[in-house]
């Protein structure tokens, strides 16, 4: 399963929002849309969602132009909301209905996934009755219980204690391990490094860089050692360093990578040392580089 | 269509389910139970009394009017006449003088005196004089009759023969070709209020509705999940079927409950009217009521998708409100005068936003041709559905729309634009 943005163009009045948007996500990964608020991600999910469509380009499903009768989504907005004095179980059949389901098999599919989060008890509670979180995970219901191809999920880590948390990461490891197309869009970057096989980081409309996560690292230029040790004062100066974030942290840039094995050995040889590693980038360093 | 459905679906359940919905009806109807069953509880109730009062009119507690006229034969038959005329007063002569009886009157033992003079004057006096006293036109009736006679008898003719000829009646009979508007006068009101307070009650919980799913973010899902077309149909169905069925509880209570008590009604033929509505014109109502409520109620629901916020309905439905109010003020104007024919209701009559007042009225009070009626009813219908696509694309457009209210000339650029 996969499906493809190519090349999508959105104004909203004289506004370019989108200046042709392409990126790929496929069944059984988890894909990560990243960039600052009002980058463009939002519009670009809107456009894949059929919400609106785009000025110009095309949206491909298993390489075709899609057809959204056969294909079915799942959403969790970042902006959650829903009916907040009606009953839970009771707008939560509704929206699974809207999504084409029977409201038997929706009654049946709402009852296993309120099971599944442990909501089960709310079912014929008002939905204002419940805490921010707990609103959350109904919320995520609706984008789940209709067993959607593709589920995107905007923010979804935000508000949820981290016992609700690893909840929502064992769920949505299920759904990828189904081979379902996941679409993270986060800025908490450490949960999108923790799920996601390729990422896109869209800035000003643009998509600036793509690709799989752990290749954009590796192209980095491993010319720099992260060392530590207690004598990082006298490393630095030795080595022309910089002293890092971390406390006890030293950072050597090398003339050429090559030198790697050499400038390891002097500094074993010749200073007590706890750890050295070719620095690579996280993912937080790489979207403040791209995105700003 | 299947979206459709069960949009239709929940938004009723929705309405039929509320406590102000069901509150209201509930309420309605137990006030037209009362109202209805009025004249039965008032006569079990004073049955006792008035049979206690019946042989003695005067212990009935009729109100006195002091009478003063000249002494001798004329004034004596002035007397027997005003008495006649005056039933509903206890006519005494005035025996005290005038500021006696200015006194009785101040005092409430008399309620109004008449000090006749001659045939040609008197003086009224009352303490009050209300807007709907009528006693010096009857005392100017009575004393010009007594002159007509004076005059007959002293041109030769007996009392007689004069009481005669001044006391002949003419028979007539009415044959209204058309319309009688006395007997649908009524109806045509209660019917044009009722589809006013329908119209502006339900649009404005159309708007409320779309403005709430708007502010609870519930239309992040919502937008993904359903087609606006569907959105805005189902809902204005919904409400659509829901005002008509708290129409058919509250007058379907009525004509129960006059049914029920309609020989203590009897008399009144005004409220004997309204439940004597011809059956066709019912048809017309529901078509216009139908047509009426749709094009307010899609055009409330756009507005209602273009808010931010709930508070900002009141403002943003302000020109449709005012639009259906001057409708509502033409029909108002031109039934109290009883001209609905004039040519601003023949326009407003098959201008869709008030031709569902206009025509209805013309059609309930006047003979208005078969095909205007069609024409009218071809153009709303066109109209209804012109508006309920439109309202599915503001609400589009509207809904993804937060922060300041945006102006008409933006979402029907935007619109355009898709």
């Amino acid at each position: 399963m996969r499906i493809e943005l190519k090349d999508i163009r959105k104004s909203f009045g004289e506004k370019e929002v989108l200046k042709g948007v392409s990126l790929a996500a496929e069944g059984g990964r988890a894909f990560g849309l990243l960039g600052r608020n009002g980058a463009g991600k939002t519009t670009s999910i809107r456009i894949l969602m059929d919400v609106f469509p785009a000025d110009s380009g095309e949206i491909l499903f298993e390489g075709k132009a899609i057809d959204y009768r056969s294909v079915q989504f799942g959403y969790l907005p970042e902006e959650r909301g829903l009916y907040p004095k009606k009953k839970i179980g009771e707008q939560l059949i509704y929206f699974a209905e809207l999504k084409g389901m029977r409201r038997s098999a929706a009654a049946k599919a709402v009852d296993g996934w309120l099971e599944r989060l442990g909501m089960a008890e709310y079912r014929g509670k008002r939905l204002d009755t419940l805490s921010k979180g707990n609103q959350q995970k109904i919320q995520l219901v609706t984008a789940l219980a209709h067993d959607p191809q593709i589920i995107i999920l905007d923010e979804p880590f935000s508000g949820l204690d981290p016992v609700n948390a690893m909840l929502l990461k064992d769920v949505v490891r299920e759904e990828i391990a189904r081979g379902k197309i996941v679409l993270f869009s986060s800025h908490q970057m450490n949960y999108i490094e923790e799920f996601c096989d390729s990422i896109a980081i869209i800035n000003g409309g643009q998509v600036v860089l793509s690709g799989e996560l752990h290749e954009i690292k590796r192209n980095y230029p491993r010319n720099r050692l992260v060392v530590r040790s207690g004598q990082c004062g006298e490393i630095a100066s030795a080595f022309g360093g910089s002293m890092e974030g971390e406390r006890d942290c030293v950072m050597i840039t090398l003339k050429s990578p090559e030198d790697k094995g050499q400038v390891m050995r002097r500094l074993t040889e010749g200073y007590d040392i706890d750890e050295i590693k070719v620095f690579e980038p996280s993912l937080n360093d790489i979207f403040v580089e791209y995105a700003h | 269509m299947k979206q459709f459905k069960v949009i239709f679906k929940f938004e009723l359940r929705n309405y039929l389910t509320n406590k102000i919905f069901l509150g209201v009806t509930i309420f309605l109807v137990a006030l037209i139970g009362v109202v209805m069953f009025f004249p039965r509880a008032a006569e079990a109730l004073g049955g006792g009394e008035d049979g206690e009062t019946e042989g003695s009119p005067e212990a009935g507690g009729r109100p006195v009017m002091l009478l003063s006229v000249p002494s001798g034969e004329a004034g004596s038959l002035m007397g027997e006449a005003f008495a006649a005329a005056f039933g509903r007063y206890n006519v005494r002569v005035l025996e005290d003088s005038l500021e006696e009886m200015e006194a009785q009157i101040l005092d409430g033992t008399a309620e109004c005196a008449l000090v006749v003079e001659s045939l040609n004057a008197y003086d009224y006096y009352v303490n009050n004089l209300s807007m709907y006293d009528r006693n010096t036109e009857t005392a100017d009736e009575v004393l010009k009759q007594l002159g007509q006679m004076q005059a007959m008898v002293d041109g030769g003719l007996s009392w007689e023969e004069a009481e005669g000829i001044l006391s002949s009646r003419v028979s007539h009979e009415v044959f209204s070709l058309g319309k009688d508007q006395i007997e649908n006068f009524f109806y045509t009101y209660i019917m044009i209020f009722a589809l006013y307070m329908v119209i502006l009650l339900y649009g404005q919980m159309v708007a409320s509705n779309v403005a709430t799913e708007k502010s609870s973010r519930a239309m992040e899902v919502l937008i993904t999940s359903a087609r606006p077309v569907s959105m805005m149909f189902g809902k204005v169905l919904a409400s659509c079927l829901a005002g008509f069925t708290q129409l058919v509880a509250v007058f379907g209570s009525a004509v129960l409950f006059f049914n029920l008590n309609k020989e203590y009604w009897g008399g009144t033929a005004a409220v004997a009217s309204v439940f004597d509505m011809p059956p066709e014109l019912l048809g017309y109502m529901l078509v216009f009521f139908v047509l009426g409520f749709l094009i307010y109620a899609f055009l409330y629901g756009a507005i209602g998708s273009t808010a931010s916020k709930l508070e900002d309905i009141n403002t943003s439905v302000m020109p449709i409100t005012m639009l259906f109010i001057v409708a509502f003020m033409v029909v108002m104007y031109s039934l109290a005068d009883g001209n609905v024919d004039n040519i601003l209701m023949k326009i407003c009559s098959f201008v869709p936003f008030t031709s569902p007042m206009a025509m209805f009225t013309r059609i309930a009070m006047s003979s208005v041709p078969f095909h205007e009626v069609l024409i009218s009813v071809a153009i709303l219908v066109v109209s209804v559905f012109g508006v309920g696509v439109l309202a599915a694309r503001i609400y589009k457009v509207g809904v993804l729309l937060y922060g300041t209210t945006p102006k008409l000339g933006s979402i029907l650029k935007a619109i355009r634009k898709e």
